[in-house]
């Protein structure tokens, strides 16, 4: 256990300095925010002068270091766009983040797991297959669109939310469905697999002709087992729903993290978006350790430094 | 039973009462739906719209501008020039900032000196370096100096803020940022990263007082949100509406379209260094392909309005009889036909995603019609304004653009697209050269005039540019909300008025 969790701090501190250095060049490909800044009046000398100011005249190498230099002290840097610590920005908008992500995800879970419990276990059935259909159609339409034609049904029509904005749970629920519903189907359609691949397994038939209810048999055994793969799909799907909500938080106004980070790519406002990535990176591998820990837990029989048990 | 009738009478006495003072005092609170939210709140800092709605109520100018544009005291009462180089203002005695502190002549030169100090790097110097001195002459009077006559200098001005001294002296610059206080018509109330700055009336302000107690500026970055933001009555006014969004607010129960046309003018610009455009036949025919009044009518809903010069009749150097080459695609046809092989050479389109693509669509429709080879090449603002002033070499053969120098003067216009000492300018033009020089040195409206009737016919004749039309400001309102636009993109609350 303790060789494993070494090896994967170093591996977590590689492909973290790794994402960091790439995303360093890979911004400053296509120049800085002086010209962004300054206005249309403004002459060669002043862009120049403004440039120098910023700290965008150095060589790239020397900014690379200064850069390194800063993130070994854990200072992340000022935006040069908005005038404050890049972490008081990343700060204010990581809660709103993790509400989004944590509504998204229920409204994920709590429909797609049920769900493909329902089409495993009635995976003939005529209702089985309409199902399904819905769940691909909610899957298939564009956040920027079911997300303008939930505003216009429930706050604009009918009136019963806000149409944007935060505040209240009230706000939360429109966003949280329209972001949802995008890995809803993903959830049920893992779980659907998982579960169907459990019950062709030969201990699920003897308990069946021994009279085992299913009710209890899913309880007891079938879940646990077919949890895995649905394990895994979490992880990933957190990961997503922290990265990729830029369109629904654009939409429903909602101050996440996705809507700072292409503000702040558009505006090149590097040391954002560095410490957004650095972040993400971070979190991404956190949750895939964590999920590894977790496999453990749920089937004893993986181990996890390598030997057999 | 008796009983009973009275004590609905109290109830419905009380109701009268409770509500009574509400509709007195009308509107308490303003939602405005903005697109981001300000960069930053220190307006000698960051220069952007969405900072510049929020904070130009925070603080007062030296000079402003009113609906109509022209040029009026704010803090100062008066102004008269000593020379060619230098003026005087005289301030107001009555003005006093947030905290309480009286606004003196000390803090006018100090704010002059803060935003064209190097050091200070404010994005901002390009619009004031001229300025090379500011100085206290009396408690009530400031002169100011500037590096040669600058006829542009009271139009860059309006756009100056007064900040207190002895505050900015003692938190210094990051603070102040985040806590802004000024002597305008409202105070800093609270910022709330990524949803929304408010601001309370100040109830103490010199001049007209704003009609909300209080007011909300939200970051609501889809447009089609902010509609149904006002839809539904969760906002009063939201900014930046195209007129297709604009059309779903004419049925509105809750909202209606206010647009005005502003000092932005939309244009396109060719590289006469870049083939096929070092031919002048092929630079007039993009100018007689256009069809500027089926853009503004059939594409942008009829805010906006054709320009025939790369001005606005909002600015100072608009001559009133300019003629632009006429529309007439057979011209077009034929002088793209004379050039020959020529005219066949590719043509690059460049635009950003933050202009209309509608309109770059059309251009490259009816240049095509005329026989030109044009591709659009769409890249981000950062990318486009690094080709835009990169030089002759690295300037697009054409670009779209829509300019604003937020001066309303034609030397912020003309002189940084066609001077040949601009970043921004890849003409070259003695006979230009000479009249931008001309009209920028002279204090003299007339000289002025005259010199850019020079540069609009020399644009008309060898087209450098094409100017397109002057850009409307498409805003959503609630019904009850009186307010004027105006030219200069300004959103002042104490100019609005709510009618119940």
């Amino acid at each position: 256990m303790r060789r494993f969790l070494l090896r994967r701090l170093g591996q977590v501190i590689g492909t973290i300095f790794g994402v960091v250095t790439l995303i360093f060049f890979l911004q400053r490909l296509t120049g800085d925010p002086t010209y962004l800044l300054v206005p249309e009046t403004a002459t060669q000398a002043d862009i120049d002068a403004m440039r120098a100011a910023l700290g965008f005249d150095r060589p790239l190498i020397v900014q690379y270091l200064a850069f390194l230099k800063q993130i070994a002290s854990f200072d992340l840097g000022r935006s040069v766009i908005q005038n404050v610590p890049v972490w008081d920005i990343i700060a204010s908008r990581l809660p709103y983040t993790l509400q989004l992500a944590g509504g998204a995800l229920l409204v994920a879970c709590g429909l797609g797991i049920p769900v493909g419990i329902i089409l495993a276990l009635y995976r003939d059935h005529p209702a089985s297959r309409l199902l399904a259909s819905v769940v691909l159609a909610a899957q298939s339409m564009p956040t920027f669109w079911s997300g303008i034609i939930l505003i216009l049904i429930f706050a604009v029509t009918l009136g019963w939310l806000p149409p944007s904005s935060t505040g209240g749970i009230e706000h939360l629920i429109m966003p949280s469905i329209a972001l949802g519903l995008l890995s809803m189907a993903t959830f049920a359609r893992i779980t659907r697999t998982s579960l169907l691949d459990e019950l062709s397994k030969e201990y699920v038939r003897t308990a069946r002709s021994r009279g085992v209810p299913m009710g209890l048999l899913l309880r007891r055994h079938l879940a646990r087992n077919a949890s895995i793969p649905v394990i895994t799909v979490a992880a990933l799907e957190i990961s997503n729903l922290l990265a990729g909500a830029v369109i629904v938080e654009t939409v429903f106004a909602w101050p996440g993290l996705g809507q700072v980070t292409v503000q702040s790519i558009l505006a090149r406002d590097f040391l954002v978006v560095q410490g957004i990535v650095l972040l993400g990176a971070f979190v991404t591998v956190a949750l895939n350790l964590a999920a590894d820990l977790l496999y453990s837990a749920v089937d004893p029989r993986i181990r996890l430094d390598g030997s057999r048990r | 039973m008796v009983r009973r009738g009275r004590g609905l009478a109290a109830v419905v006495l009380g109701l009268c009462l409770a509500a009574a003072p509400g509709a007195l005092l009308a509107k308490e609170k303003l939602t405005v739906d903005l697109v981001n939210e300000p960069s930053s709140l220190d307006p000698h800092v960051q220069w952007n719209p969405d900072s510049y709605y929020v904070y130009r109520n925070i603080f007062d100018n030296l000079i402003t501008r009113d609906d109509k544009g022209n040029i009026v005291p704010q803090v100062a009462t008066s102004w008269k020039y000593l020379s060619d180089t230098e003026i005087e203002f005289t301030l107001r005695d009555d003005v006093t900032f947030h905290d309480g502190q009286k606004l003196t002549a000390e803090d006018v030169a100090f704010s002059v000196q803060r935003i064209t100090d190097p050091k200070f790097a404010s994005p901002q110097l390009g619009q004031f370096n001229k300025i090379i001195k500011a100085e206290v002459t009396s408690p009530t009077t400031v002169k100011l100096t500037t590096d040669g006559p600058y006829p542009a200098l009271l139009g860059q001005l309006v756009k100056l803020s007064i900040v207190p001294k002895h505050l900015v002296d003692a938190v210094g610059k990051d603070a102040f940022n985040l806590k802004p206080v000024g002597s305008g018509p409202y105070k800093f109330d609270g910022w709330q990263r990524g949803v929304q700055v408010t601001l309370t009336a100040n109830d103490k302000y010199w001049g007209t007082k704003g009609p909300f107690a209080s007011v909300a500026f939200r970051a609501v970055p889809d447009a089609a949100t902010r509609v149904a933001n006002l839809q539904a009555g969760t906002s009063d006014l939201a900014v930046t509406l195209d007129s297709d969004l604009a059309a779903q607010l004419k049925n509105s129960p809750k909202a209606k379209v206010l647009s005005v046309l502003t000092e932005r003018v939309a244009y396109l610009r060719l590289n006469p260094a870049k083939p096929p455009f070092d031919n002048a036949k092929i630079r007039q025919a993009v100018a007689h392909a256009i069809d500027k009044e089926a853009m503004v009518e059939g594409v942008l809903g009829g805010y906006d309005k054709p320009v025939p010069q790369m001005l606005t009749p909002a600015h100072v150097g608009w001559v009133n009889d300019i003629e632009a080459p006429s529309y007439d695609s057979k011209k077009a046809q034929a002088l793209v036909k004379e050039a020959g092989e020529g005219g066949k050479a590719e043509i690059e389109l460049a635009t950003s995603p933050v202009f209309d693509q509608r309109i770059v669509q059309a251009i490259q429709q009816m240049l095509s019609e005329a026989g030109l080879n044009v591709k659009i090449n769409m890249s981000d603002m950062a990318s486009y304004l690094k080709r835009a002033q990169g030089g002759i070499d690295a300037t697009p053969s054409l670009s779209f653009g829509r300019w604003s120098c937020s001066c309303q003067d034609a030397d912020g216009v003309l002189f940084p697209l066609l001077h040949k000492s601009s970043s921004w300018s890849v003409y070259r033009n003695p006979k230009a050269d000479e009249l931008l020089e001309q009209a920028r040195q002279s204090l003299d409206d007339k000289v002025r005039l005259a010199a850019y009737r020079g540069v609009h016919e020399i644009v008309a004749q060898d087209v450098p540019l094409v100017p397109l039309y002057q850009s409307a400001a498409i805003y959503g309102a609630a019904k009850e909300l009186e307010w004027q636009p105006s030219p200069s993109e300004s959103l002042f609350l104490n100019r609005m008025t709510w009618k119940d």
